[in-house]
């Protein structure tokens, strides 16, 4: 049990011979088991985070898109991407744990100026993409509750800057932590919808291809569930926030656990997004956007679902548009050198917040410009998200095997066999999806 | 509420009576990491190079082709793609 006043706060002075001693603040506990369970409380934050920030907007449409198409056919390829998810951001956790930096800064340092630079405009371009996106569903759910976008977005807009410009790293991780939290409303959504469990269940362990065959929409489908699950900007994020937040060398499992608990619920969020769609399918309504969507199952399930799912689509370009900004922020001020915390003012930290800052404005500024091409710009964003993330990976494969920087961090032979085995797969997606860029008539249409 | 200094030690010697100590890493002392000052550029095998530039030049064409495309899409060019 917790230990009492006197010895329930403790500092302890760390007396490095060429250092003055370093207090530091903890709570006495009694019990080993509680004393694993607070640790990993405060350790738990930044796998959640970017896992569910992960079913952002985009994921909320591609998902709900394939419900709508495929019923829930598709939930086996969901299922597949826990592990290789997982695995991937597991890497990540080694290596901010072990170099306290930013994958940014990591690329600059091992790989030179050059690869650091393609790198970092390529994560920037994506990022803001995707931020347009984001901004672009708050302002579909909005129309569709019937707020005025106009005053709805920047209100978004400033909101999200609001909380990063507290100054305090856990502030802003409970907030964010709060929102993840509110995700978990999609399991009541889905359940509310009445699903056939014995068929979902049978097609999330069973691999099956819809009745229609292997067609060019189905492909890209398919595709843009794997990018919207393993996106680059979540390498950087999730490395920048451990070594924002100072995560230890002891603090690998919880950081672990917290990636895995993370992708255990974003994956589940994901098969409940996929049953909302199958569920308005089943009603006879044919999918063109989430927000519809949400419209639509409001015709059989009551106004409420319809505001529930509404909600729930801005919470998730919210989440959405605080991680990437922060990833964008962070990449670019350790890679110009700037002091880039969350911990630190305003006054301290200018360049990262204003880069913050432009981020979410910009975006915002662009969804609100009439007849500005937001759907090409979506299409845009998943096209090349696929085609960065297999190089995104090679670049953490290279990191997770330099032993010189890692020492028994690296990879052991099953962490590359796996990897690899995830690089191949992603990249032969990715030359799919190049060959369909390429020559868009190359599978049969389905209709 | 009561405070008391204690090094490291000290600390140890708590979990070993069956107290343990729970901070939260921004509290905590800064840790030793690895100096990626000291380490320089990674070295690099002339095959590790090559797969590299292909994937620099693979990824300069994609992203042409894929602009390419959305211009296309969005009519740019005078003409929609199929």
């Amino acid at each position: 049990m917790i230990d009492q006043a006197p010895n329930r706060i403790l500092q302890v002075a760390d007396e490095s011979p060429a250092t003055v001693p370093v207090q530091v603040q903890g709570t006495v506990v009694k019990s080993k088991w509680l004393h694993s369970l607070l640790t990993f409380l405060v350790v738990f934050g930044p796998g959640l985070i970017v896992m569910v920030a992960d079913n952002d907007a985009g994921a909320v449409s591609t998902y709900s898109q394939a419900g709508a198409q495929y019923g829930t056919h598709l939930l086996w390829v969901v299922l597949l991407l826990l592990p290789v998810t997982y695995f991937i951001q597991e890497m990540v956790v080694r290596l901010g744990i072990a170099t306290g930096q930013g994958h940014a800064a990591m690329i600059y340092q091992r790989f030179g100026k050059w690869w650091g630079l393609f790198s970092l405009v390529d994560l920037e371009l994506v990022n803001f993409l995707t931020l347009v996106t984001e901004f672009a569903a708050i302002d579909l759910a909005l129309n569709k509750m019937g707020v005025n976008p106009l005053v709805g977005v920047p209100l978004a807009a400033v909101a999200l800057i609001l909380i990063t410009l507290s100054g305090s790293y856990r502030r802003w991780e409970r907030t964010v932590v709060f929102l993840c939290l509110l995700d978990l409303a999609w399991f009541y959504i889905a359940f509310a919808m009445k699903p056939a469990l014995g068929p979902a269940l049978r097609n999330a362990f069973v691999p099956s291809i819809p009745q229609s065959g292997i067609t060019s929409d189905l492909t890209f489908l398919v595709i843009a569930v794997v990018g919207t699950t393993v996106a680059p900007w979540q390498l950087f994020f999730q490395q920048s926030c451990i070594a924002d937040k100072k995560l230890r060398f002891s603090d690998v499992r919880w950081a672990r656990l917290d990636t895995f608990v993370g992708a255990c619920i974003t994956v589940t969020v994901a098969g409940c997004m996929m049953l909302a769609g199958n569920a308005s399918h089943m009603h006879g309504f044919n999918f063109t956007d989430p927000a519809q969507m949400a419209v639509d199952i409001g015709t059989f399930a009551g106004p409420v679902m319809r505001t529930l799912i509404l909600m729930m689509m801005i919470n998730a370009a919210v989440l959405g548009t605080t991680a990437i900004s922060l990833s964008s922020a962070w990449a670019y001020g350790e890679v110009r050198g700037w002091p880039h915390s969350l911990q630190l003012p305003f006054s301290k930290a200018k360049g990262f917040y204003i880069v913050y800052t432009l981020c979410v404005a910009a975006a915002a500024g662009l969804v609100l410009i009439p007849r500005a091409p937001l759907q090409l710009i979506i299409l845009g964003v998943q096209v090349l998200a696929g085609v960065m993330l297999p190089s995104a990976i090679i670049f953490l494969q290279l990191l997770l095997n330099d032993k010189e920087l890692l020492g028994s961090y690296a990879n052991k032979p099953w962490n590359n066999f796996v990897n690899w085995t995830i690089i191949i797969v992603l990249f032969g997606l990715s030359l799919v999806l190049a060959a369909q860029v390429a020559a868009p008539n190359l599978f049969p249409t389905g209709h | 509420m009561a405070t008391m200094l204690l090094n490291k030690v000290g600390a140890q010697q708590m979990a070993d009576e069956h107290r343990w100590v729970v901070i939260h890493p921004l509290d905590d002392a800064p840790e030793q990491k690895v100096d990626m000052s000291a380490l320089g550029p990674m070295e690099m095998t002339t095959s590790v190079r090559i797969s590299l530039l292909s994937l620099r030049a693979y990824l300069i064409v994609m992203l042409l082709l894929v602009f390419y495309r959305v211009f296309c899409q969005a009519g740019f060019f005078g003409l929609h793609a199929s």
